[in-house]
């Protein structure tokens, strides 16, 4: 994948371009905000991972303008600020996802990936399928082979983000975001545990196991 | 001598007295008008029924005994003083008797009419003066004439009377009306006095400064009033941010301080240790700190915080969705967890902090109830309508001593040290029940001696 980095702290912005390097990434990091948005509407990205603040023109103006002129790529915004406020007007900027500083590499190389995957998928889809695990959108229905499996409206949209982002890691920030909708970390391991009773409903009498734990990370769904 | 405009005139108390002072002028001038009008009026028509009850008089003279008779009447009238002279002329328009030389306007033809005119006489000191005079003429049946009049007096005279009483009155007026203006303002200026002041105390950095407030209930107390509380409100701010400066001060330094020598001790002995393992425990090390942070920097927010942003936040839902996501946690950890919740409760808010007060409470008992224990999380509307969202647990609970402490920020009590935790969840949970003017009560759960329990309750006026 291309990913396009504005970013104008060096040391923030060399970090991230090693981090989603290393996830086997091509990076093109730029320093400051008018740069950034020249570069993203004259090269393909497959996302933008921008800095709320920068310099000559800050992230969520940027995001707005790209927009603006029919810009399609997906866009992450990295911030220091985190409240609720700010993540509400980066995602009514047109940003598609928010990540505060500071973050995790595991938690920034899953969302950029997530991103990127949601941004390819065009027409609606109405089954997803990762090995011989079915999910039916419109029958809200779940099979596994010839079993069917009965699941909570809850854990139903916690297999369907799973499933969504299949072979991909995903944090459990993320699925407290997007599965829940709370933006905030619990202390206790709360999502570990709704994972594990997914688990024994879709993988715990098969033979392969589906539902990966990622150490450090999150999990993985993945034939 | 420099000519320069006090400070005092541009003070409310001089406007107000000054207006004061104008629209008693004002009356005051009406009421002299009023006055003028209505008495000399009076005085006037009085003379008029005189005057007619006189010409009667010698009208009846003239029928009884003739221009004889009339002559004689006239005369003697003429010779004693009083306000009316009289003038009698023959058919041929010559004076007959009379103490008035002889009839200044047109003589009518018949019957009577009346005039006014001026005179000219002399005064006691021999100057020659204009006076004004009213009378009435009739024609006899022997077109003798005959007229009686009454001077009315010199025009000077009256508007000289006039001029006095209001030269004398106006001074005096304007004197009583100033004074009356600044008697009412002054305790006016006197109150926005003190407000001054008490700015002025709070600018040189005396927080403690209050406004008086009398107790009148008048605007100057209720403004007092109002700056007074923004004054608390500022102080509480102060004192707040005070505190979270020394308590960051401290809470921060004790993990850093050993960061900082684990990195020292790693690195003396760098290449003995596996790498990755020491890494790994400082990254950790790394992480509670700028957990600690974060959580810092929103409790702060939240503090600081305004409920401009609130909305209609469906509490019912908010706390079932909560119990759906805690109660495999519960489970997990083999505590019985039920919940009690009202249909339809409600309440202006923030989602995502209200969330995440009832997340903190739920978090803090799990993590010490132990195992086989029971938690329950009820909302409902109490007795006196307020709406009480509360978590009962079966754990050691805390002592009734400590728990105004407990909710303090960074405080952790003794039994929970080895736990892992910043010391903020309890302190963010009151900061959150706070500017949703509520408030977190803890008391005894429902178990007895040393697993008493906890029930925190957490209670809004809606």
């Amino acid at each position: 994948m291309r990913i396009l980095v504005i970013e104008d702290d060096l040391e923030m912005a060399s970090f991230v371009k090693k981090v989603l390097s290393e996830a086997g990434h091509t990076v093109d990091v730029v320093h400051d905000g008018e740069s950034g948005l020249a570069l993203a509407r004259s090269t393909e990205m497959d996302v933008l991972v921008v800095d709320r603040m920068l310099p000559r023109k800050d992230g969520l103006e940027l995001v707005r303008e790209f927009r603006d002129s029919g810009g399609a790529s997906p866009a992450l915004f990295l911030s220091a600020l985190g409240d609720v406020d700010h993540r509400v007007e980066g995602l009514q900027a047109g940003g598609d996802d928010y990540l505060t500083k500071p973050f995790a590499p595991s938690e920034l190389v899953a969302r950029v990936e997530a991103l990127a995957r949601r941004g390819g998928s065009e027409a609606p889809i109405t089954t997803l399928k990762v090995g011989d695990l079915e999910m039916n959108l419109l029958a809200r229905t779940v099979n596994r082979g010839e079993v069917s499996i009965d699941l909570q409206p809850r854990e139903f949209r916690l297999l369907e983000f799973l499933m969504r982002n299949a072979g991909q890691v995903v944090t459990r920030t993320m699925l407290l975001e997007k599965v829940w909708d709370y933006h905030f970390d619990p202390q206790t391991n709360v999502i570990d545990v709704h994972i594990s009773r997914l688990r024994g409903k879709i993988d715990k009498d098969f033979e392969t196991q589906l539902l990966h734990t990622v150490r450090g990370a999150g999990y993985r769904l993945q034939a | 001598m420099k000519l320069s405009i006090p400070p005092f005139f541009r003070t409310t108390t001089f406007r107000l007295a000054v207006v004061h002072a104008l629209v008693f002028l004002a009356f005051s001038a009406g009421l002299l008008v009023y006055l003028y009008y209505s008495t000399a009026g009076y005085l006037r028509s009085q003379s008029v029924r005189e005057l007619d009850s006189e010409v009667q008089a010698l009208a009846a003279a003239f029928r009884s005994g003739g221009m004889v008779r009339l002559n004689q009447s006239v005369i003697e009238r003429s010779s004693v003083p009083g306000p009316f002279f009289y003038v009698l002329l023959d058919p041929d328009g010559q004076k007959i008797s009379g103490d008035f030389q002889s009839i200044p306007d047109e003589i009518p033809a018949s019957e009577s009419s009346k005039t006014t005119f001026e005179y000219q006489t002399l005064d006691r000191n021999g100057q020659l003066q204009t006076r004004e005079a009213t009378g009435i003429i009739i024609r006899l049946p022997n077109q003798a004439a005959l007229m009686v009049a009454y001077d009315l007096g010199t025009r000077s005279q009256i508007t000289g009377r006039i001029t006095t009483a209001v030269w004398t009155a106006a001074p005096i007026g304007l004197a009583l009306s100033l004074i009356g203006g600044l008697i009412i303002s002054r305790s006016a200026a006197r109150r926005a006095e003190a407000l001054t002041r008490t700015t002025d105390g709070v600018m040189q950095g005396d927080l403690s400064r209050r406004a008086p407030v009398v107790g009148s209930g008048d605007e100057f107390d209720r403004l007092s009033e109002r700056m007074n509380a923004m004054l608390d409100r500022l102080e509480h701010l102060m004192t707040m941010t005070r505190h979270a400066g020394d308590a960051i001060a401290h809470d921060l330094r004790s993990p850093l301080t050993r960061l900082r020598n684990r990195l020292e001790a790693d690195l003396a002995s760098i290449d003995e240790t596996n790498p990755e393992e020491t890494l790994g425990k400082t990254i950790e090390e790394v992480d509670a700190v700028l957990n600690t942070f974060n959580a810092i920097l929103s409790l702060a927010r939240i503090e600081s915080g305004t409920s401009s942003k609130f909305e209609e936040v469906h509490i019912t839902e908010l706390l079932m969705e909560l119990y759906d996501l805690y109660e495999p946690v519960a489970e997990e950890e083999g505590l019985a967890f039920d919940c009690e919740i009202d249909d339809g409760l409600t309440l202006k808010g923030d989602y995502s902090l209200l969330a995440q007060a009832v997340t903190n409470l739920l978090d803090n008992a799990i993590k010490y109830t132990p195992s086989g224990g029971a938690l329950t999380l009820r909302g409902r509307t109490t007795r006196k309508g307020q709406l009480e969202i509360s978590i009962t647990d079966t754990g050691p609970g805390i002592p009734a001593e400590d728990r105004e402490r407990a909710v303090r920020r960074f405080v952790r009590l003794e039994a929970s040290r080895t736990r892992a935790g910043n010391g903020l969840g309890l302190a963010m949970v009151s900061a959150i029940a706070s500017i949703h003017s509520g408030k977190l009560e803890l008391s005894d759960g429902p178990g007895v001696e040393d697993a008493r329990g906890l029930r925190a309750a957490w209670v809004v006026s809606s």
